[in-house]
């Protein structure tokens, strides 16, 4: 995947995103005071090469050697050929290429008009596989200096996923942070061949469906929309999932007109709804400023539509905050 | 108190003689003050270039201080090196009492009192902000609102709509901002003296308000979206924390909660002896019938121990679990239909009006033992455990002919494999697995 690779680490932007400090009190409550919506480096992006060689070893030593850096242990060198990968990626472009062009004409995305229109409720992500993690970027604030560790790996009998790690609270000494501590999950946007963009329709949908298992800690779930305005791409839309803990399984269900709409992790005035013909990416964070050990283990996302639900966006928008929207 | 050294008594009032042509002195009473505190305090004003190169080294608190308008006198400083921020001897006269409220708010109200023009507020409000944690005072809106007191009130007021278009007096703004803040992360709302107060300070158009309009709306609108609440104040006794997390849980509400052990020794050292921690134990009756049915063949595995999270407390509990039947073994219950002639005791009916009618996910849902009973011990090891099984027999006597397993691992939180066990070792009885189970808790709960 080495063209891959190059190509992402180009596409993506490194926004250093601008710190809740003192110097710009000005832009509005901070509500969520931590730097999710920018995507640096992923930090679990080696995570997953180190989780295949480590999933023999004992259950201790899993946590120490899941470090997110390059290291690749020397027994273990793979096969690399660079005219080689690079053919395959090529490969692998075209028949991408040729699926979709033959999938146009069966139906969106290669499934016949009719199931498509009818369906309720569709799993989007789910964890059976290795290759199931590798659609996920896992974050943390060791980009700014913090001091959070998280870890993305394989739950029990390769059935679903588990996010687990130390969150700490402690500020890094970079002279303008006040406060840190956050750790984060998001995943990549889905692409097409060439790695066009591309983007999911959930239009004919109206929830949002986890089946996780917490331990208590309230994450903060995040949907990106997919823009090609740089203003826009900062902003998420985002809603609490609060897990309950314990050893049974719990089914989120968000609608997805109690997202509200923040910009650069601050929530913003004025408010409207989720727009659902272009998602990009969704996102699970965990800033509860309390420090220590977190696991969340996800089984799968699905959204679908729940017919009870009528509302259509739960905030409205005050005169006082936003004159200009009421004249 | 810490007494002060004659020598620096005189390098004060030295510094704040030298200081006299600058006309920043506004207190003229200095040494006639009995309370070598109103000594240090008043100097303290003038003696600002002292503190100085102080403030620099310890704290990052200084730099907003409007007080860097006096430049600084190149005296060198005599005295013991302690490195104290700006007025923070307020804080310092408490050592001898209790860290507490009454003695946050007498320390805040000194300030005021030998100070009738507030000089260095910005810098004591940040400090006073970081001090209340130690006093516990964090949530306590009354002490937020006797901190914005502190600020002088209708002189910051944009009078002329120059002033309000230009962030008038923007540190003292930064600075109510800041009080703000911190009541918004400790979850404070504020109410109608907070509101007062800040129109009183600030004005109506500025950002303090402005923050206090957005505070008001958001926490109104996200103050009951927890669906499982739990309560601000802890219980501070292990055994209801243990039964506050049990019931918070099990989703089933018919769940009998039982006290196996309490801590012995609570009346003589108030904490809880090592050789007898506390055992609290939840079961509903779903869970006893179906334990009552289990084949004796098939072992049940003590699992443990995982993390829960209350608010912000970390709490520990143990499952006891059987693994999944393998599908040729399950069973399912019918009903002959003579049981119920009233009506049908199972109901088939489709009721879907055609294909979009499914509201089901296409995918195979993760499936797991069933768990018979979950609970909470003050320790970890084998031995309690066995006597939570042990208690639990009393009321399921099934439980006497079930091989019990104990999987106790590491304290990260993962529910343990049921067959793949790439990662556990195959399960022995359990004397040989206490061993290195014990090893791995001591090395996992650290």
């Amino acid at each position: 995947m080495a063209l891959v690779h190059r190509f992402l680490n180009g596409a993506y932007i490194f926004r250093h995103c601008p710190k809740p400090s003192a110097s710009c009190p000005f832009l509005g409550t901070r509500f969520a005071d931590y730097c999710s919506s920018s995507l640096q480096k992923p930090v679990a992006a080696p995570g997953k090469t180190s989780s295949q060689r480590n999933s023999e070893g004992d259950l201790q030593g899993h946590h120490q050697r899941e470090v997110a850096l390059d290291i690749t242990s020397p027994e273990e060198k793979p096969e690399v050929s660079f005219d080689k990968a690079i053919k395959d990626e090529i490969k692998d472009h075209f028949r991408r290429l040729k699926d979709d062009l033959v999938n146009h004409w069966i139906g969106p995305e290669g499934r016949p008009l009719h199931e498509v229109l009818l369906e309720q409720a569709k799993v989007v992500w789910q964890f059976r596989g290795k290759e199931d993690l590798d659609k996920w970027i896992v974050t943390s604030d060791k980009t700014i200096g913090g001091r959070s560790e998280v870890f993305l790996k394989m739950g029990k009998n390769n059935q679903s996923a588990l996010l687990y790690g130390t969150l700490s609270s402690e500020a890094p000494k970079d002279g303008e942070s006040g406060r840190s501590g956050y750790c984060a999950m998001v995943a990549r946007s889905p692409r097409g061949p060439f790695e066009r963009k591309r983007a999911y329709d959930w239009s004919q949908f109206n929830t949002l469906y986890l089946r996780v298992r917490g331990d208590g800690r309230p994450w903060m779930v995040n949907i990106r929309e997919d823009t090609d305005i740089i203003q826009r791409k900062n902003q998420m839309y985002s809603y609490f999932m609060f897990t309950r803990g314990g050893p049974y399984w719990q089914e989120v269900k968000i609608p997805f007109s109690k997202f509200f709409f923040s910009n650069q992790g601050r929530i913003r005035d004025a408010q409207y709804q989720l727009l659902l013909d272009k998602i990009s990416s969704i996102g699970f964070t965990l800033a509860d400023k309390v420090d220590g050990p977190f696991f969340l283990e996800i089984d799968f996302i699905g959204v679908f539509t729940d017919p009870a639900h009528t509302e259509e966006f739960a905030y409205e928008n005050s005169p006082e905050l936003n004159p200009r929207l009421f004249k | 108190m810490r007494q002060l050294r004659l020598r620096e008594v005189k390098a004060l009032s030295r510094s704040h003689a030298a200081s006299w042509p600058l006309g920043r002195n506004s207190n003229p009473r200095r040494s006639d003050s009995p309370r070598k505190s109103r000594i240090l305090t008043a100097s303290l004003r003038a003696a600002v270039p002292l503190q100085a190169p102080r403030g620099l080294h310890c704290s990052a608190a200084a730099h907003n201080s409007d007080s860097w308008l006096v430049p600084p006198w190149p005296e060198p400083r005599k005295g013991p090196t302690k490195a104290l921020t700006l007025h923070e001897e307020l804080f310092q006269q408490t050592l001898e009492g209790a860290r507490d409220k009454a003695n946050f708010v007498r320390a805040v109200q000194n300030f005021g009192q030998h100070n009738v023009h507030k000089r260095g507020h910005v810098d004591f409000i940040y400090l006073a902000l970081r001090k209340m944690r130690e006093y516990g005072v964090e949530r306590d809106l009354a002490v937020y609102n006797l901190l914005l007191d502190i600020f002088p009130k209708e002189v910051f007021r944009p009078r002329s709509i120059f002033q309000s278009m230009f962030i008038h007096y923007p540190r003292q703004q930064e600075c109510g901002i800041a009080v703000l803040e911190q009541m918004e992360s400790h979850g404070v709302m504020p109410n109608k003296e907070t509101e007062f107060l800040l129109i009183q300070i600030f004005g109506r158009k500025s950002y303090p308000m402005l923050k206090y309009v957005r505070m008001k709306l958001w926490f109104s609108r996200f103050k009951n979206i927890n669906p499982f609440p739990v309560p601000r104040d802890l219980p501070q006794d292990p055994v209801d924390l243990a039964k506050l997390g049990l019931r918070h849980m099990e989703p089933n509400l018919s769940a009998t909660v039982t006290i196996y052990q309490m801590p012995s020794s609570r009346d003589s050292t108030g904490t809880a002896d090592p050789t007898e921690p506390h055992i609290v134990g939840i079961q509903t009756p779903d869970q006893q019938a179906a334990l009552a049915h289990h084949n004796p063949a098939r072992p049940i595995f003590v699992e443990g121990p995982f993390s829960l999270w209350l608010r912000d407390k970390c709490v520990y509990y143990h499952i006891l679990r059987a693994d999944l039947l393998p599908p040729e073994e399950r069973e399912v219950e019918e009903i002959p239909e003579e049981w119920n002639l009233h009506y049908p005791m199972q109901l088939d009916l489709e009721y879907g009006r055609s294909g979009w009618d499914d509201y089901e996910f296409d995918i195979h849902k993760v499936e797991e033992g069933p768990v018979f009973a979950i609970c909470m011990a003050g320790a970890h090891d084998q031995a309690t455990l066995a006597k939570w099984i042990q208690g639990l027999q009393e009321t399921n006597p099934a439980l006497a002919q079930i091989p019990v397993v104990f999987r106790l691992a590491g304290s990260t939180g993962e529910l343990l494999a049921s067959s793949s066990g790439l990662e556990e070792p195959p399960p022995p009885e359990g004397q040989e697995e206490e061993e290195d189970s014990q090893q791995r808790q001591q090395q996992g709960q650290s």
